[in-house]
């Protein structure tokens, strides 16, 4: 079909830290393109220098046989170049025909406003998205959200359609939605790059594949032909051995839920006599569709939010009532689904945020005196076991990536030999390899002895590690199932109408 | 698998080059040695600004350099003026970073120093205890009169979600109406003017011995050392940060975060009232309607200059106190209004708040 966008030797270094080394690619008119390897390998860099929003140091950028010099964003939108960012870059107040409109002006306010709201009727319909163009973006859902950024990246007249992680942020339902629309759109002649860390996504839904490693493109090649494996081994460089699966060894009971109802501050139901027991040894997941009370019942069992009616028991005792504080000191560890805004502090350093929960307990001195210098020790030897890459204590934790702060706060957690581990959606947004590292720690507190609850959105997790398996549906837990599970009967009661 | 490596040539487009531009990057980190030199740079921006514009209003730079350096600095009646000044200044510097650390926004630094002033001369102006300890319990009087003032701010916050910023300052307000109350009132002097009667001479801070400098300077200082252990070396230090930095994170993390806040703004209205007490005491020995004057800015220019550290708050306080002593004698010597030290204070803090372009930002000029 034709070269739309080729990219010649393009270097791009970040305060002498280089990102990019000569990467050269052609993405072609009428296909998907897949941008594969791990975080930080440069797929975003590479993009964000088409988009305009970065300029190369060195190297050139081709649309079709025109040079692309002085490209800046709105150059390259002029140019039909469209790029959906991993961070949505919508007004929440607005509605979502009001942020088109505030994207691609269109004259006159209100009858802009009618034009738009037409348009992205027209676009809406002919994709399947079903988006209204009255919602405002705040009631939507984090996929609708995406479906508007896509409407708005097409109505803005782009060709050429880079995806920033787009899955990243979806369930498998929504993302085989997506890519699969994404395939409609590229057979329609424009071509559509998908910048993703997702092995399972190529084949499938993708016609070429390039994988980058550590700045450098390592090779180009037809997705029907990459097996599983051989893009493994060119993302991380080196294969990586599967999770050993291990019969867990027979402990008490950590943690009883009876019952437990819980409402959001609407009213409405978010929990609704959810019951559950966890014995200390065992990883117990819980596997469900986003939005059916995982975030409350992780909050519940931490005791962020107080629970409505039921009873919380740990080691047989009642904690409903308790508080975070008097819930850690019982042993409770908790890895949130938002590790920026809940598990880590961005602008304090490594060795703070990994100690902090150790002051409280007094291991580092005393209430009138912290001992900085052991604190400096303890968190070099956590860097080390955690093998958390390019961090030294005094490093902000705002500047590690999200495996490598996915380390940091499971080091934490881990540090206080919790009897009960709390864990939502621990891998989201991190590469096989942290993937597989995070894993491994919560297999280890596992054979350790703890109990350990892990929330995931994500079904390949909750299958890979669990030893029992919850399934969530509509704020309760809907049957369980002892590992090896079927896939096909774990999906069907996360979707069924129970 | 076929694996293809792209390496054909490009044809060679047509090249528009432009006149050239200039880009932003986010800086990814930056190392401490190059943060201190832009802000170094930033701050000698804004005093060339500010000896441009003197010099412009008939100041030479040789006078601008005797008023603002010699005659402050080095000379021993010039700087026991500056420690006069930079006295309650310490203290309210203090105070401000105590709360801005827990993004507590305390706006009423002048209602809280105001409430400490009136606490100390209440057990003066009664008589309250022996001689020997009437200092002391006027110190209490002004530490508990500055924290009792944020009580209600602290209490809207917490349970009500109150925005701090609007009832502290309003706060403000209430409290010199207190202060007139007392002044046209009960603590009116028999001389009939609004102000208290004196200070008898145990009611007053000593002289150190140096110039008119009393030993509020070291109360000041004291409560430096003090603010300088809680913050880096006590536990709740540590909280603070991590609240003022993250507050549900500290949540999440079983932090005291409520008692940590409520703490901190409480110590931070102890300061304040901490001022009002070395004001009064050791430099007014009275309560006037005057003596809260302008602290309210001052407080908040130190800790944003001195990035909410204790200890740099002091060097700060020290260094504006120089320009308030160099600025008064400019002021009687030039005939300059009195605005020419705001102006110079506001071009440095404006300097120094535009050089957080540069530390967070790269610029890339590039020419075509």
């Amino acid at each position: 079909m034709g070269i739309a966008l080729s990219l010649r030797d393009i270097t791009k270094t970040f305060d002498g830290r280089p990102a990019l080394d000569r990467v050269s690619l052609d993405i072609e008119w009428g296909m998907v393109h897949a941008l594969l390897g791990e975080n930080g390998a440069g797929k975003s860099t590479l993009m964000n220098i088409v988009a305009g929003l970065y300029a190369q140091d060195e190297g050139a950028v081709f649309l079709e046989d025109t040079e692309l010099t002085d490209n800046d964003p709105s150059q390259a939108k002029a140019r039909g170049i469209g790029m959906v960012h991993q961070h949505f870059k919508l007004v929440t107040p607005f509605t979502v025909a009001e942020n088109i409109l505030l994207a691609n002006p269109q004259g006159a306010y209100g009858a802009g406003l009618r034009k738009t709201r037409e348009l992205i009727a027209e676009q809406s319909d002919k994709l399947g998205f079903g988006l209204d163009p009255d919602a405002r973006i705040d009631t939507l859902s984090v996929a609708e959200q995406q479906r508007a950024e896509i409407i708005k990246v097409l109505l803005g007249g782009a060709r050429i359609i880079i995806l920033d992680e787009p899955t990243a942020v979806l369930t498998d339902e929504e993302a085989r939605a997506l890519l699969s629309t994404m395939r409609v759109v590229a057979e329609h002649g424009a071509a559509v790059v998908l910048v993703t860390h997702k092995l399972h996504e190529v084949p499938a839904y993708t016609d070429t594949v390039t994988v980058m490693r550590g700045g450098k493109k390592i090779a180009t090649t037809t997705s029907k032909d990459a097996t599983p494996a051989d893009l493994t081994k060119m993302m991380v460089g080196s294969a990586i051995a599967d999770v050993q699966h291990r019969p867990p060894t027979e402990h008490g009971i950590v943690l009883e839920v009876q019952d437990i109802t819980l409402n959001r501050i609407d009213g409405a139901s978010a929990l609704n006599g959810l019951g559950m027991t966890v014995r200390g040894g065992e990883i117990y997941g819980v596997a469900g569709v986003g939005g059916n009370g995982q975030t409350e019942l992780a909050a519940a069992l931490v005791g962020l939010d107080r629970v409505d009616g039921g009873h919380i028991l740990m080691d047989g005792e009642n904690v409903t009532e308790a508080d975070v504080r008097a819930l850690r000191q019982r042993g409770i560890a908790f890895v949130p689904a938002e590790r920026m805004v809940y598990g880590l502090a961005e602008d304090m350093s490594v060795a703070d945020n990994y100690v902090i929960a150790g002051v409280d307990r007094g291991e580092f001195g005393n209430a009138v005196w912290t001992r900085r210098g052991r604190i400096a020790a303890a968190t070099q030897d956590a860097i080390s076991e955690f093998e958390i890459a390019g961090a030294a204590p005094a490093t902000r934790a705002g500047l590690l990536s999200g495996g490598n702060a996915q380390k940091l706060v499971l080091a934490r957690e881990l540090r206080g030999d919790a009897r009960l581990l709390i864990v939502h959606s621990p891998t989201r947004g991190l590469d096989v390899r942290a993937c597989a590292a995070v894993h491994r720690v919560l297999i280890e507190a596992r054979d350790r002895g703890a109990g350990v609850v892990l929330i995931s959105e994500d079904l390949d997790e909750i299958l890979k590690i669990s030893d029992r398996i919850g399934v969530i549906n509509r704020g309760r837990i809907v049957g369980e199932f002892t590992a090896p599970a079927d896939r096909h009967e774990v999906g069907a009661l996360m979707v069924g109408h129970a | 698998m076929t694996t293809e490596t792209v390496s054909s040539n490009p044809t060679p487009a047509e090249a528009r080059r432009g006149l050239g531009r200039v880009t932003l990057e986010v800086r990814q980190r930056m190392p401490a040695w190059k943060h201190g030199l832009i802000l170094a740079l930033s701050l000698s921006c804004g005093l060339a600004i500010g000896v441009a514009v003197l010099w412009a209003s008939g100041v030479a730079p040789k006078g601008i350099y005797e008023e603002f350096v010699l005659y402050t600095f080095f000379n021993a009646k010039g700087l026991a003026n500056v420690l006069v000044e930079c006295t309650p200044l310490i203290l309210v510097g203090l105070s401000a970073a105590m709360a801005f650390r827990v993004q507590f926004w305390n706006i009423g630094l002048e209602g809280q120093l105001i409430l400490g002033g009136m606490g100390a001369a209440f057990f003066a102006l009664n008589d309250i205890g022996p001689p020997e300890t009437r200092l002391a319990l006027m110190l209490i009087g002004g530490l508990a009169g500055g924290a009792l003032w944020t009580v209600i701010p602290l209490l809207l916050k917490l349970k009500l979600n109150v925005n701090e910023i609007i009832s502290t300052l309003l706060l403000n307000y209430v409290a010199f109406q207190l202060l007139q109350d007392r002044l046209y009132g009960a603590w009116q002097d028999p001389d009939r003017f609004p102000h208290s009667p004196q200070l008898e001479s145990v009611e007053r801070l000593p002289r150190i011995g140096f110039g008119d400098v009393d030993s509020g300077i070291w109360v000041a200082l004291a409560a430096g050392i003090v603010v300088w252990w809680l913050i880096q070396r006590a536990r709740i230090g540590l909280f603070m940060t991590f609240v003022g930095s993250n507050a549900r994170m500290s949540k999440a993390i079983g932090l005291p975060v409520t008692a940590v806040v409520a703490g901190s703004v409480l110590l931070s209205g102890a300061l304040s009232g901490l001022a009002g007490f070395v004001v009064v005491a050791g430099q007014e020995y009275r309560l006037t309607t005057t003596f809260s004057g302008g602290y309210l800015f001052s407080g908040i220019v130190i800790a944003f200059l001195a990035r909410n550290n204790p200890l740099a708050a002091v060097v700060v306080a020290f260094l504006l106190g120089g320009l308030y002593v160099g600025g008064q004698s400019i002021q009687i010597f030039y005939n300059l209004p009195a605005g020419v030290i705001d102006l110079l204070q506001a071009i440095i803090v404006m300097s120094v708040t535009a050089s957080e372009l540069f530390v967070r930002y790269r610029i890339i000029w590039r020419r075509a």
